[in-house]
């Protein structure tokens, strides 16, 4: 291994410190992309068109081939991967939408399914969480329905299952368990349903990546192969949150005891 | 007919969709240009301008100059010039009363997006349109579903055009910059591929792993793309240095490998990493602050015995399914 080549990998670097030290992360990535393509000696311009022959910016053509140069590259790889940025066109319809009540009517059609306990709650978002990504829609769960609706509805839950009149009334660490409850019921449905979709980013992204390697691969093949694991992120989730029930269940009845 | 052929062609291309999306946030930059209530409102629209440049002329610019507006974006958003308007929110109750008239008929809307993608995907499936690229096809579907469902939409609600982009508009000032961070990491994976960083990690592994074990280089393929993902904090970032370096050289190409089986099952694995990384702030850290939560790691720790389950599961099922396939 020629360890000289380890000075590549001072672009993984940058974005590990970047990120610690919370800096911008679209400068981060660019600054990253910049420093590791300078350092493998590629020019900051393709030496053709407008820009023939400058020095410093280019690099003189060798063999008839030059190499392209960084901002070239960058260009290219941000037009190529517009695709990713596409869900800006739904927006307005979106907007629109929550203007005449999406959420209030969403919360209602979620409440006609009614779930007994904190946990089973969470399994049902899941599910729901996947089926939302088997139909390719890109949502932002957890402003838009957890912190407005599943929160509300698990701390519902818990209440009564408690006797509790209100969530102060409930066990602190109770209450903190079924939060990280919440956040994490959107993150498995969601990183695990995205792949059901041929739309979904990370199939495009595998589905691109794989065809620039040489290697060009059916999308629907993708999802086929996505199911397995997603089979499994709702099986893991649901013995999860069946057991976080069970917790529950147990220090709820601790603390009634205490209070007896 | 040949005319009339060529027009339809062009109105469902992936170039009228990108337009259309151009145009879209070019409409955001002149209204957030005009609200003087923004504090940022020249930096902000000059990057929704940009971004919208990019859209339009990005298949037919110099990729240079695309190069250089990336620049222009991101040294405005490193500023902090970059920041969300006003927008006048209905009032929960105007929202309910409005839930209360519309009823469920206020998803129609919203269905149209999934039903239309479906809808042109399966038309190239099995009608053989857009040549039978169903990736094509759903991507147009996807950008052309965005403008049935404003149609329907304001056809259902009366709401005006005007009122519309404004509702766009709240909501992509909400996404803000971060959306364009999937097109820079595919950037950076871009120029980390020419650079040969991949080769680099590649070399590392197999430095360490015999490169005969199938069940050793299943094992680090998973382990190198959740440690990377940790660090970088999205496996989309992730993948394509993964792919490059340890994947395709190491398992499909020496043992013929169905690459779009092993790939997602890669990607996944990464996902794992993403459920245990304060670097995916957005999915991890951001939550712990809107449920107002005591621990900002309380999320993480919650996620820790799930990702170590699921992640040990991607190893096993990828090395069973190259077994047996």
């Amino acid at each position: 291994m020629n360890w000289g080549e380890l000075w590549k990998l001072s672009g993984i670097v940058i974005v590990v410190v970047g990120l610690a030290l919370r800096l911008r992360t679209t400068l981060v990535v660019v600054t990253a992309a910049l420093v590791t393509g300078l350092i493998a000696g590629l020019p900051l311009f393709s030496n053709a068109g407008l820009l023939h022959d400058l020095p410093l910016l280019t690099k003189p053509v060798v063999d008839a081939s030059a190499p392209e140069g960084i901002i070239n590259m960058l260009g290219r790889a941000f037009a190529e991967y517009r695709y990713v940025t596409l869900f800006i066109i739904t927006l307005p319809a979106i907007g629109l939408a929550e203007r005449f009540g999406l959420q209030e009517q969403a919360a209602a059609f979620i409440r006609r399914i009614r779930a007994a306990t904190a946990g089973r709650l969470q399994i049902i978002y899941q599910l729901f969480r996947v089926f939302v990504g088997l139909l390719g829609i890109r949502i932002n769960g957890h402003p838009a329905f957890v912190r407005p609706l599943i929160y509300p509805m698990s701390i519902g839950a818990l209440e009564a299952r408690a006797d509790a009149g209100s969530a102060d009334d409930l066990p602190q660490n109770v209450v903190e368990e079924i939060k990280a409850a919440n956040a994490a019921s959107e993150n498995y449905g969601n990183f695990y349903g995205q792949n059901l979709n041929i739309v979904q980013a990370g199939i495009l992204l595998v589905e691109g990546t794989l065809k620039g390697l040489g290697y060009p691969v059916s999308t629907l093949r993708l999802v086929l192969f996505a199911i397995p694991i997603t089979t499994l992120s709702v099986i893991l989730g649901a013995l999860q949150f069946l057991w976080l029930d069970r917790r529950i269940a147990r220090q709820t009845a601790d603390a009634e005891g205490k209070k007896l | 007919m040949t005319y009339l052929t060529s027009l339809i062609n062009a109105v469902f291309s992936l170039g009228a969709v990108y337009m259309l999306t151009g145009m879209v946030l070019w409409i955001f930059a002149l209204m957030t240009f005009r609200d003087h209530g923004n504090a940022r409102r020249i930096g902000s629209s000059l990057f929704w301008f940009i971004l919208g440049t990019t859209f339009i002329f990005g298949g037919i610019m110099p990729h240079w100059v695309t190069g250089l507006l990336v620049f222009a974006m991101v040294a405005i958003d490193g500023m902090g010039r970059v920041v969300r308007g006003t927008s006048h929110e209905a009032t929960p109750a105007e929202q309910r009363a409005e839930a209360a008239r519309l009823g469920d008929k206020i998803f129609l809307p919203v269905l149209m997006i999934p039903i239309i993608t479906f809808a042109l995907a399966a038309s190239a499936l099995t009608l053989k349109w857009f040549a039978g690229d169903v990736n094509r096809a759903a991507l147009v579907g996807l950008g052309l579903s965005g403008v049935v469902a404003v149609l329907v939409g304001m056809k259902l609600t009366g709401g005006s055009a005007r009122m519309t982009m404004q509702q766009g508009r709240r909501l992509n000032d909400a996404v803000g910059t971060v959306s364009i961070l999937p097109q820079l990491l595919a950037s950076l994976g871009v120029i980390f591929a020419a650079a040969k960083v991949g080769d680099v990690i590649a070399q590392g592994i197999q430095q360490i792993i015999p490169a005969d074990n199938l069940f050793l280089l299943v094992l680090a393929n998973c382990l190198g793309m959740a440690l990377f993902t940790i660090v970088m904090g999205n496996s989309f970032a992730a993948f394509p240095v993964i792919a490059a370096g340890v994947l395709v050289p190491l398992i499909v190409r020496p043992f013929g490998v169905d690459p779009a089986m092993v790939g997602i099952i890669t990607l996944t694995a990464g996902s794992s990493g993403t459920l245990i990384t304060p670097m995916a702030a957005n999915f991890n850290i951001v939550p712990t602050a809107l449920l107002n939560m005591r621990d900002p790691y309380g999320v993480i720790k919650f996620q820790l015995p799930f990702a170590l389950m699921i992640w040990s599961l991607h190893v096993v099922l990828m090395w069973l399914l190259i077994r047996l396939i």
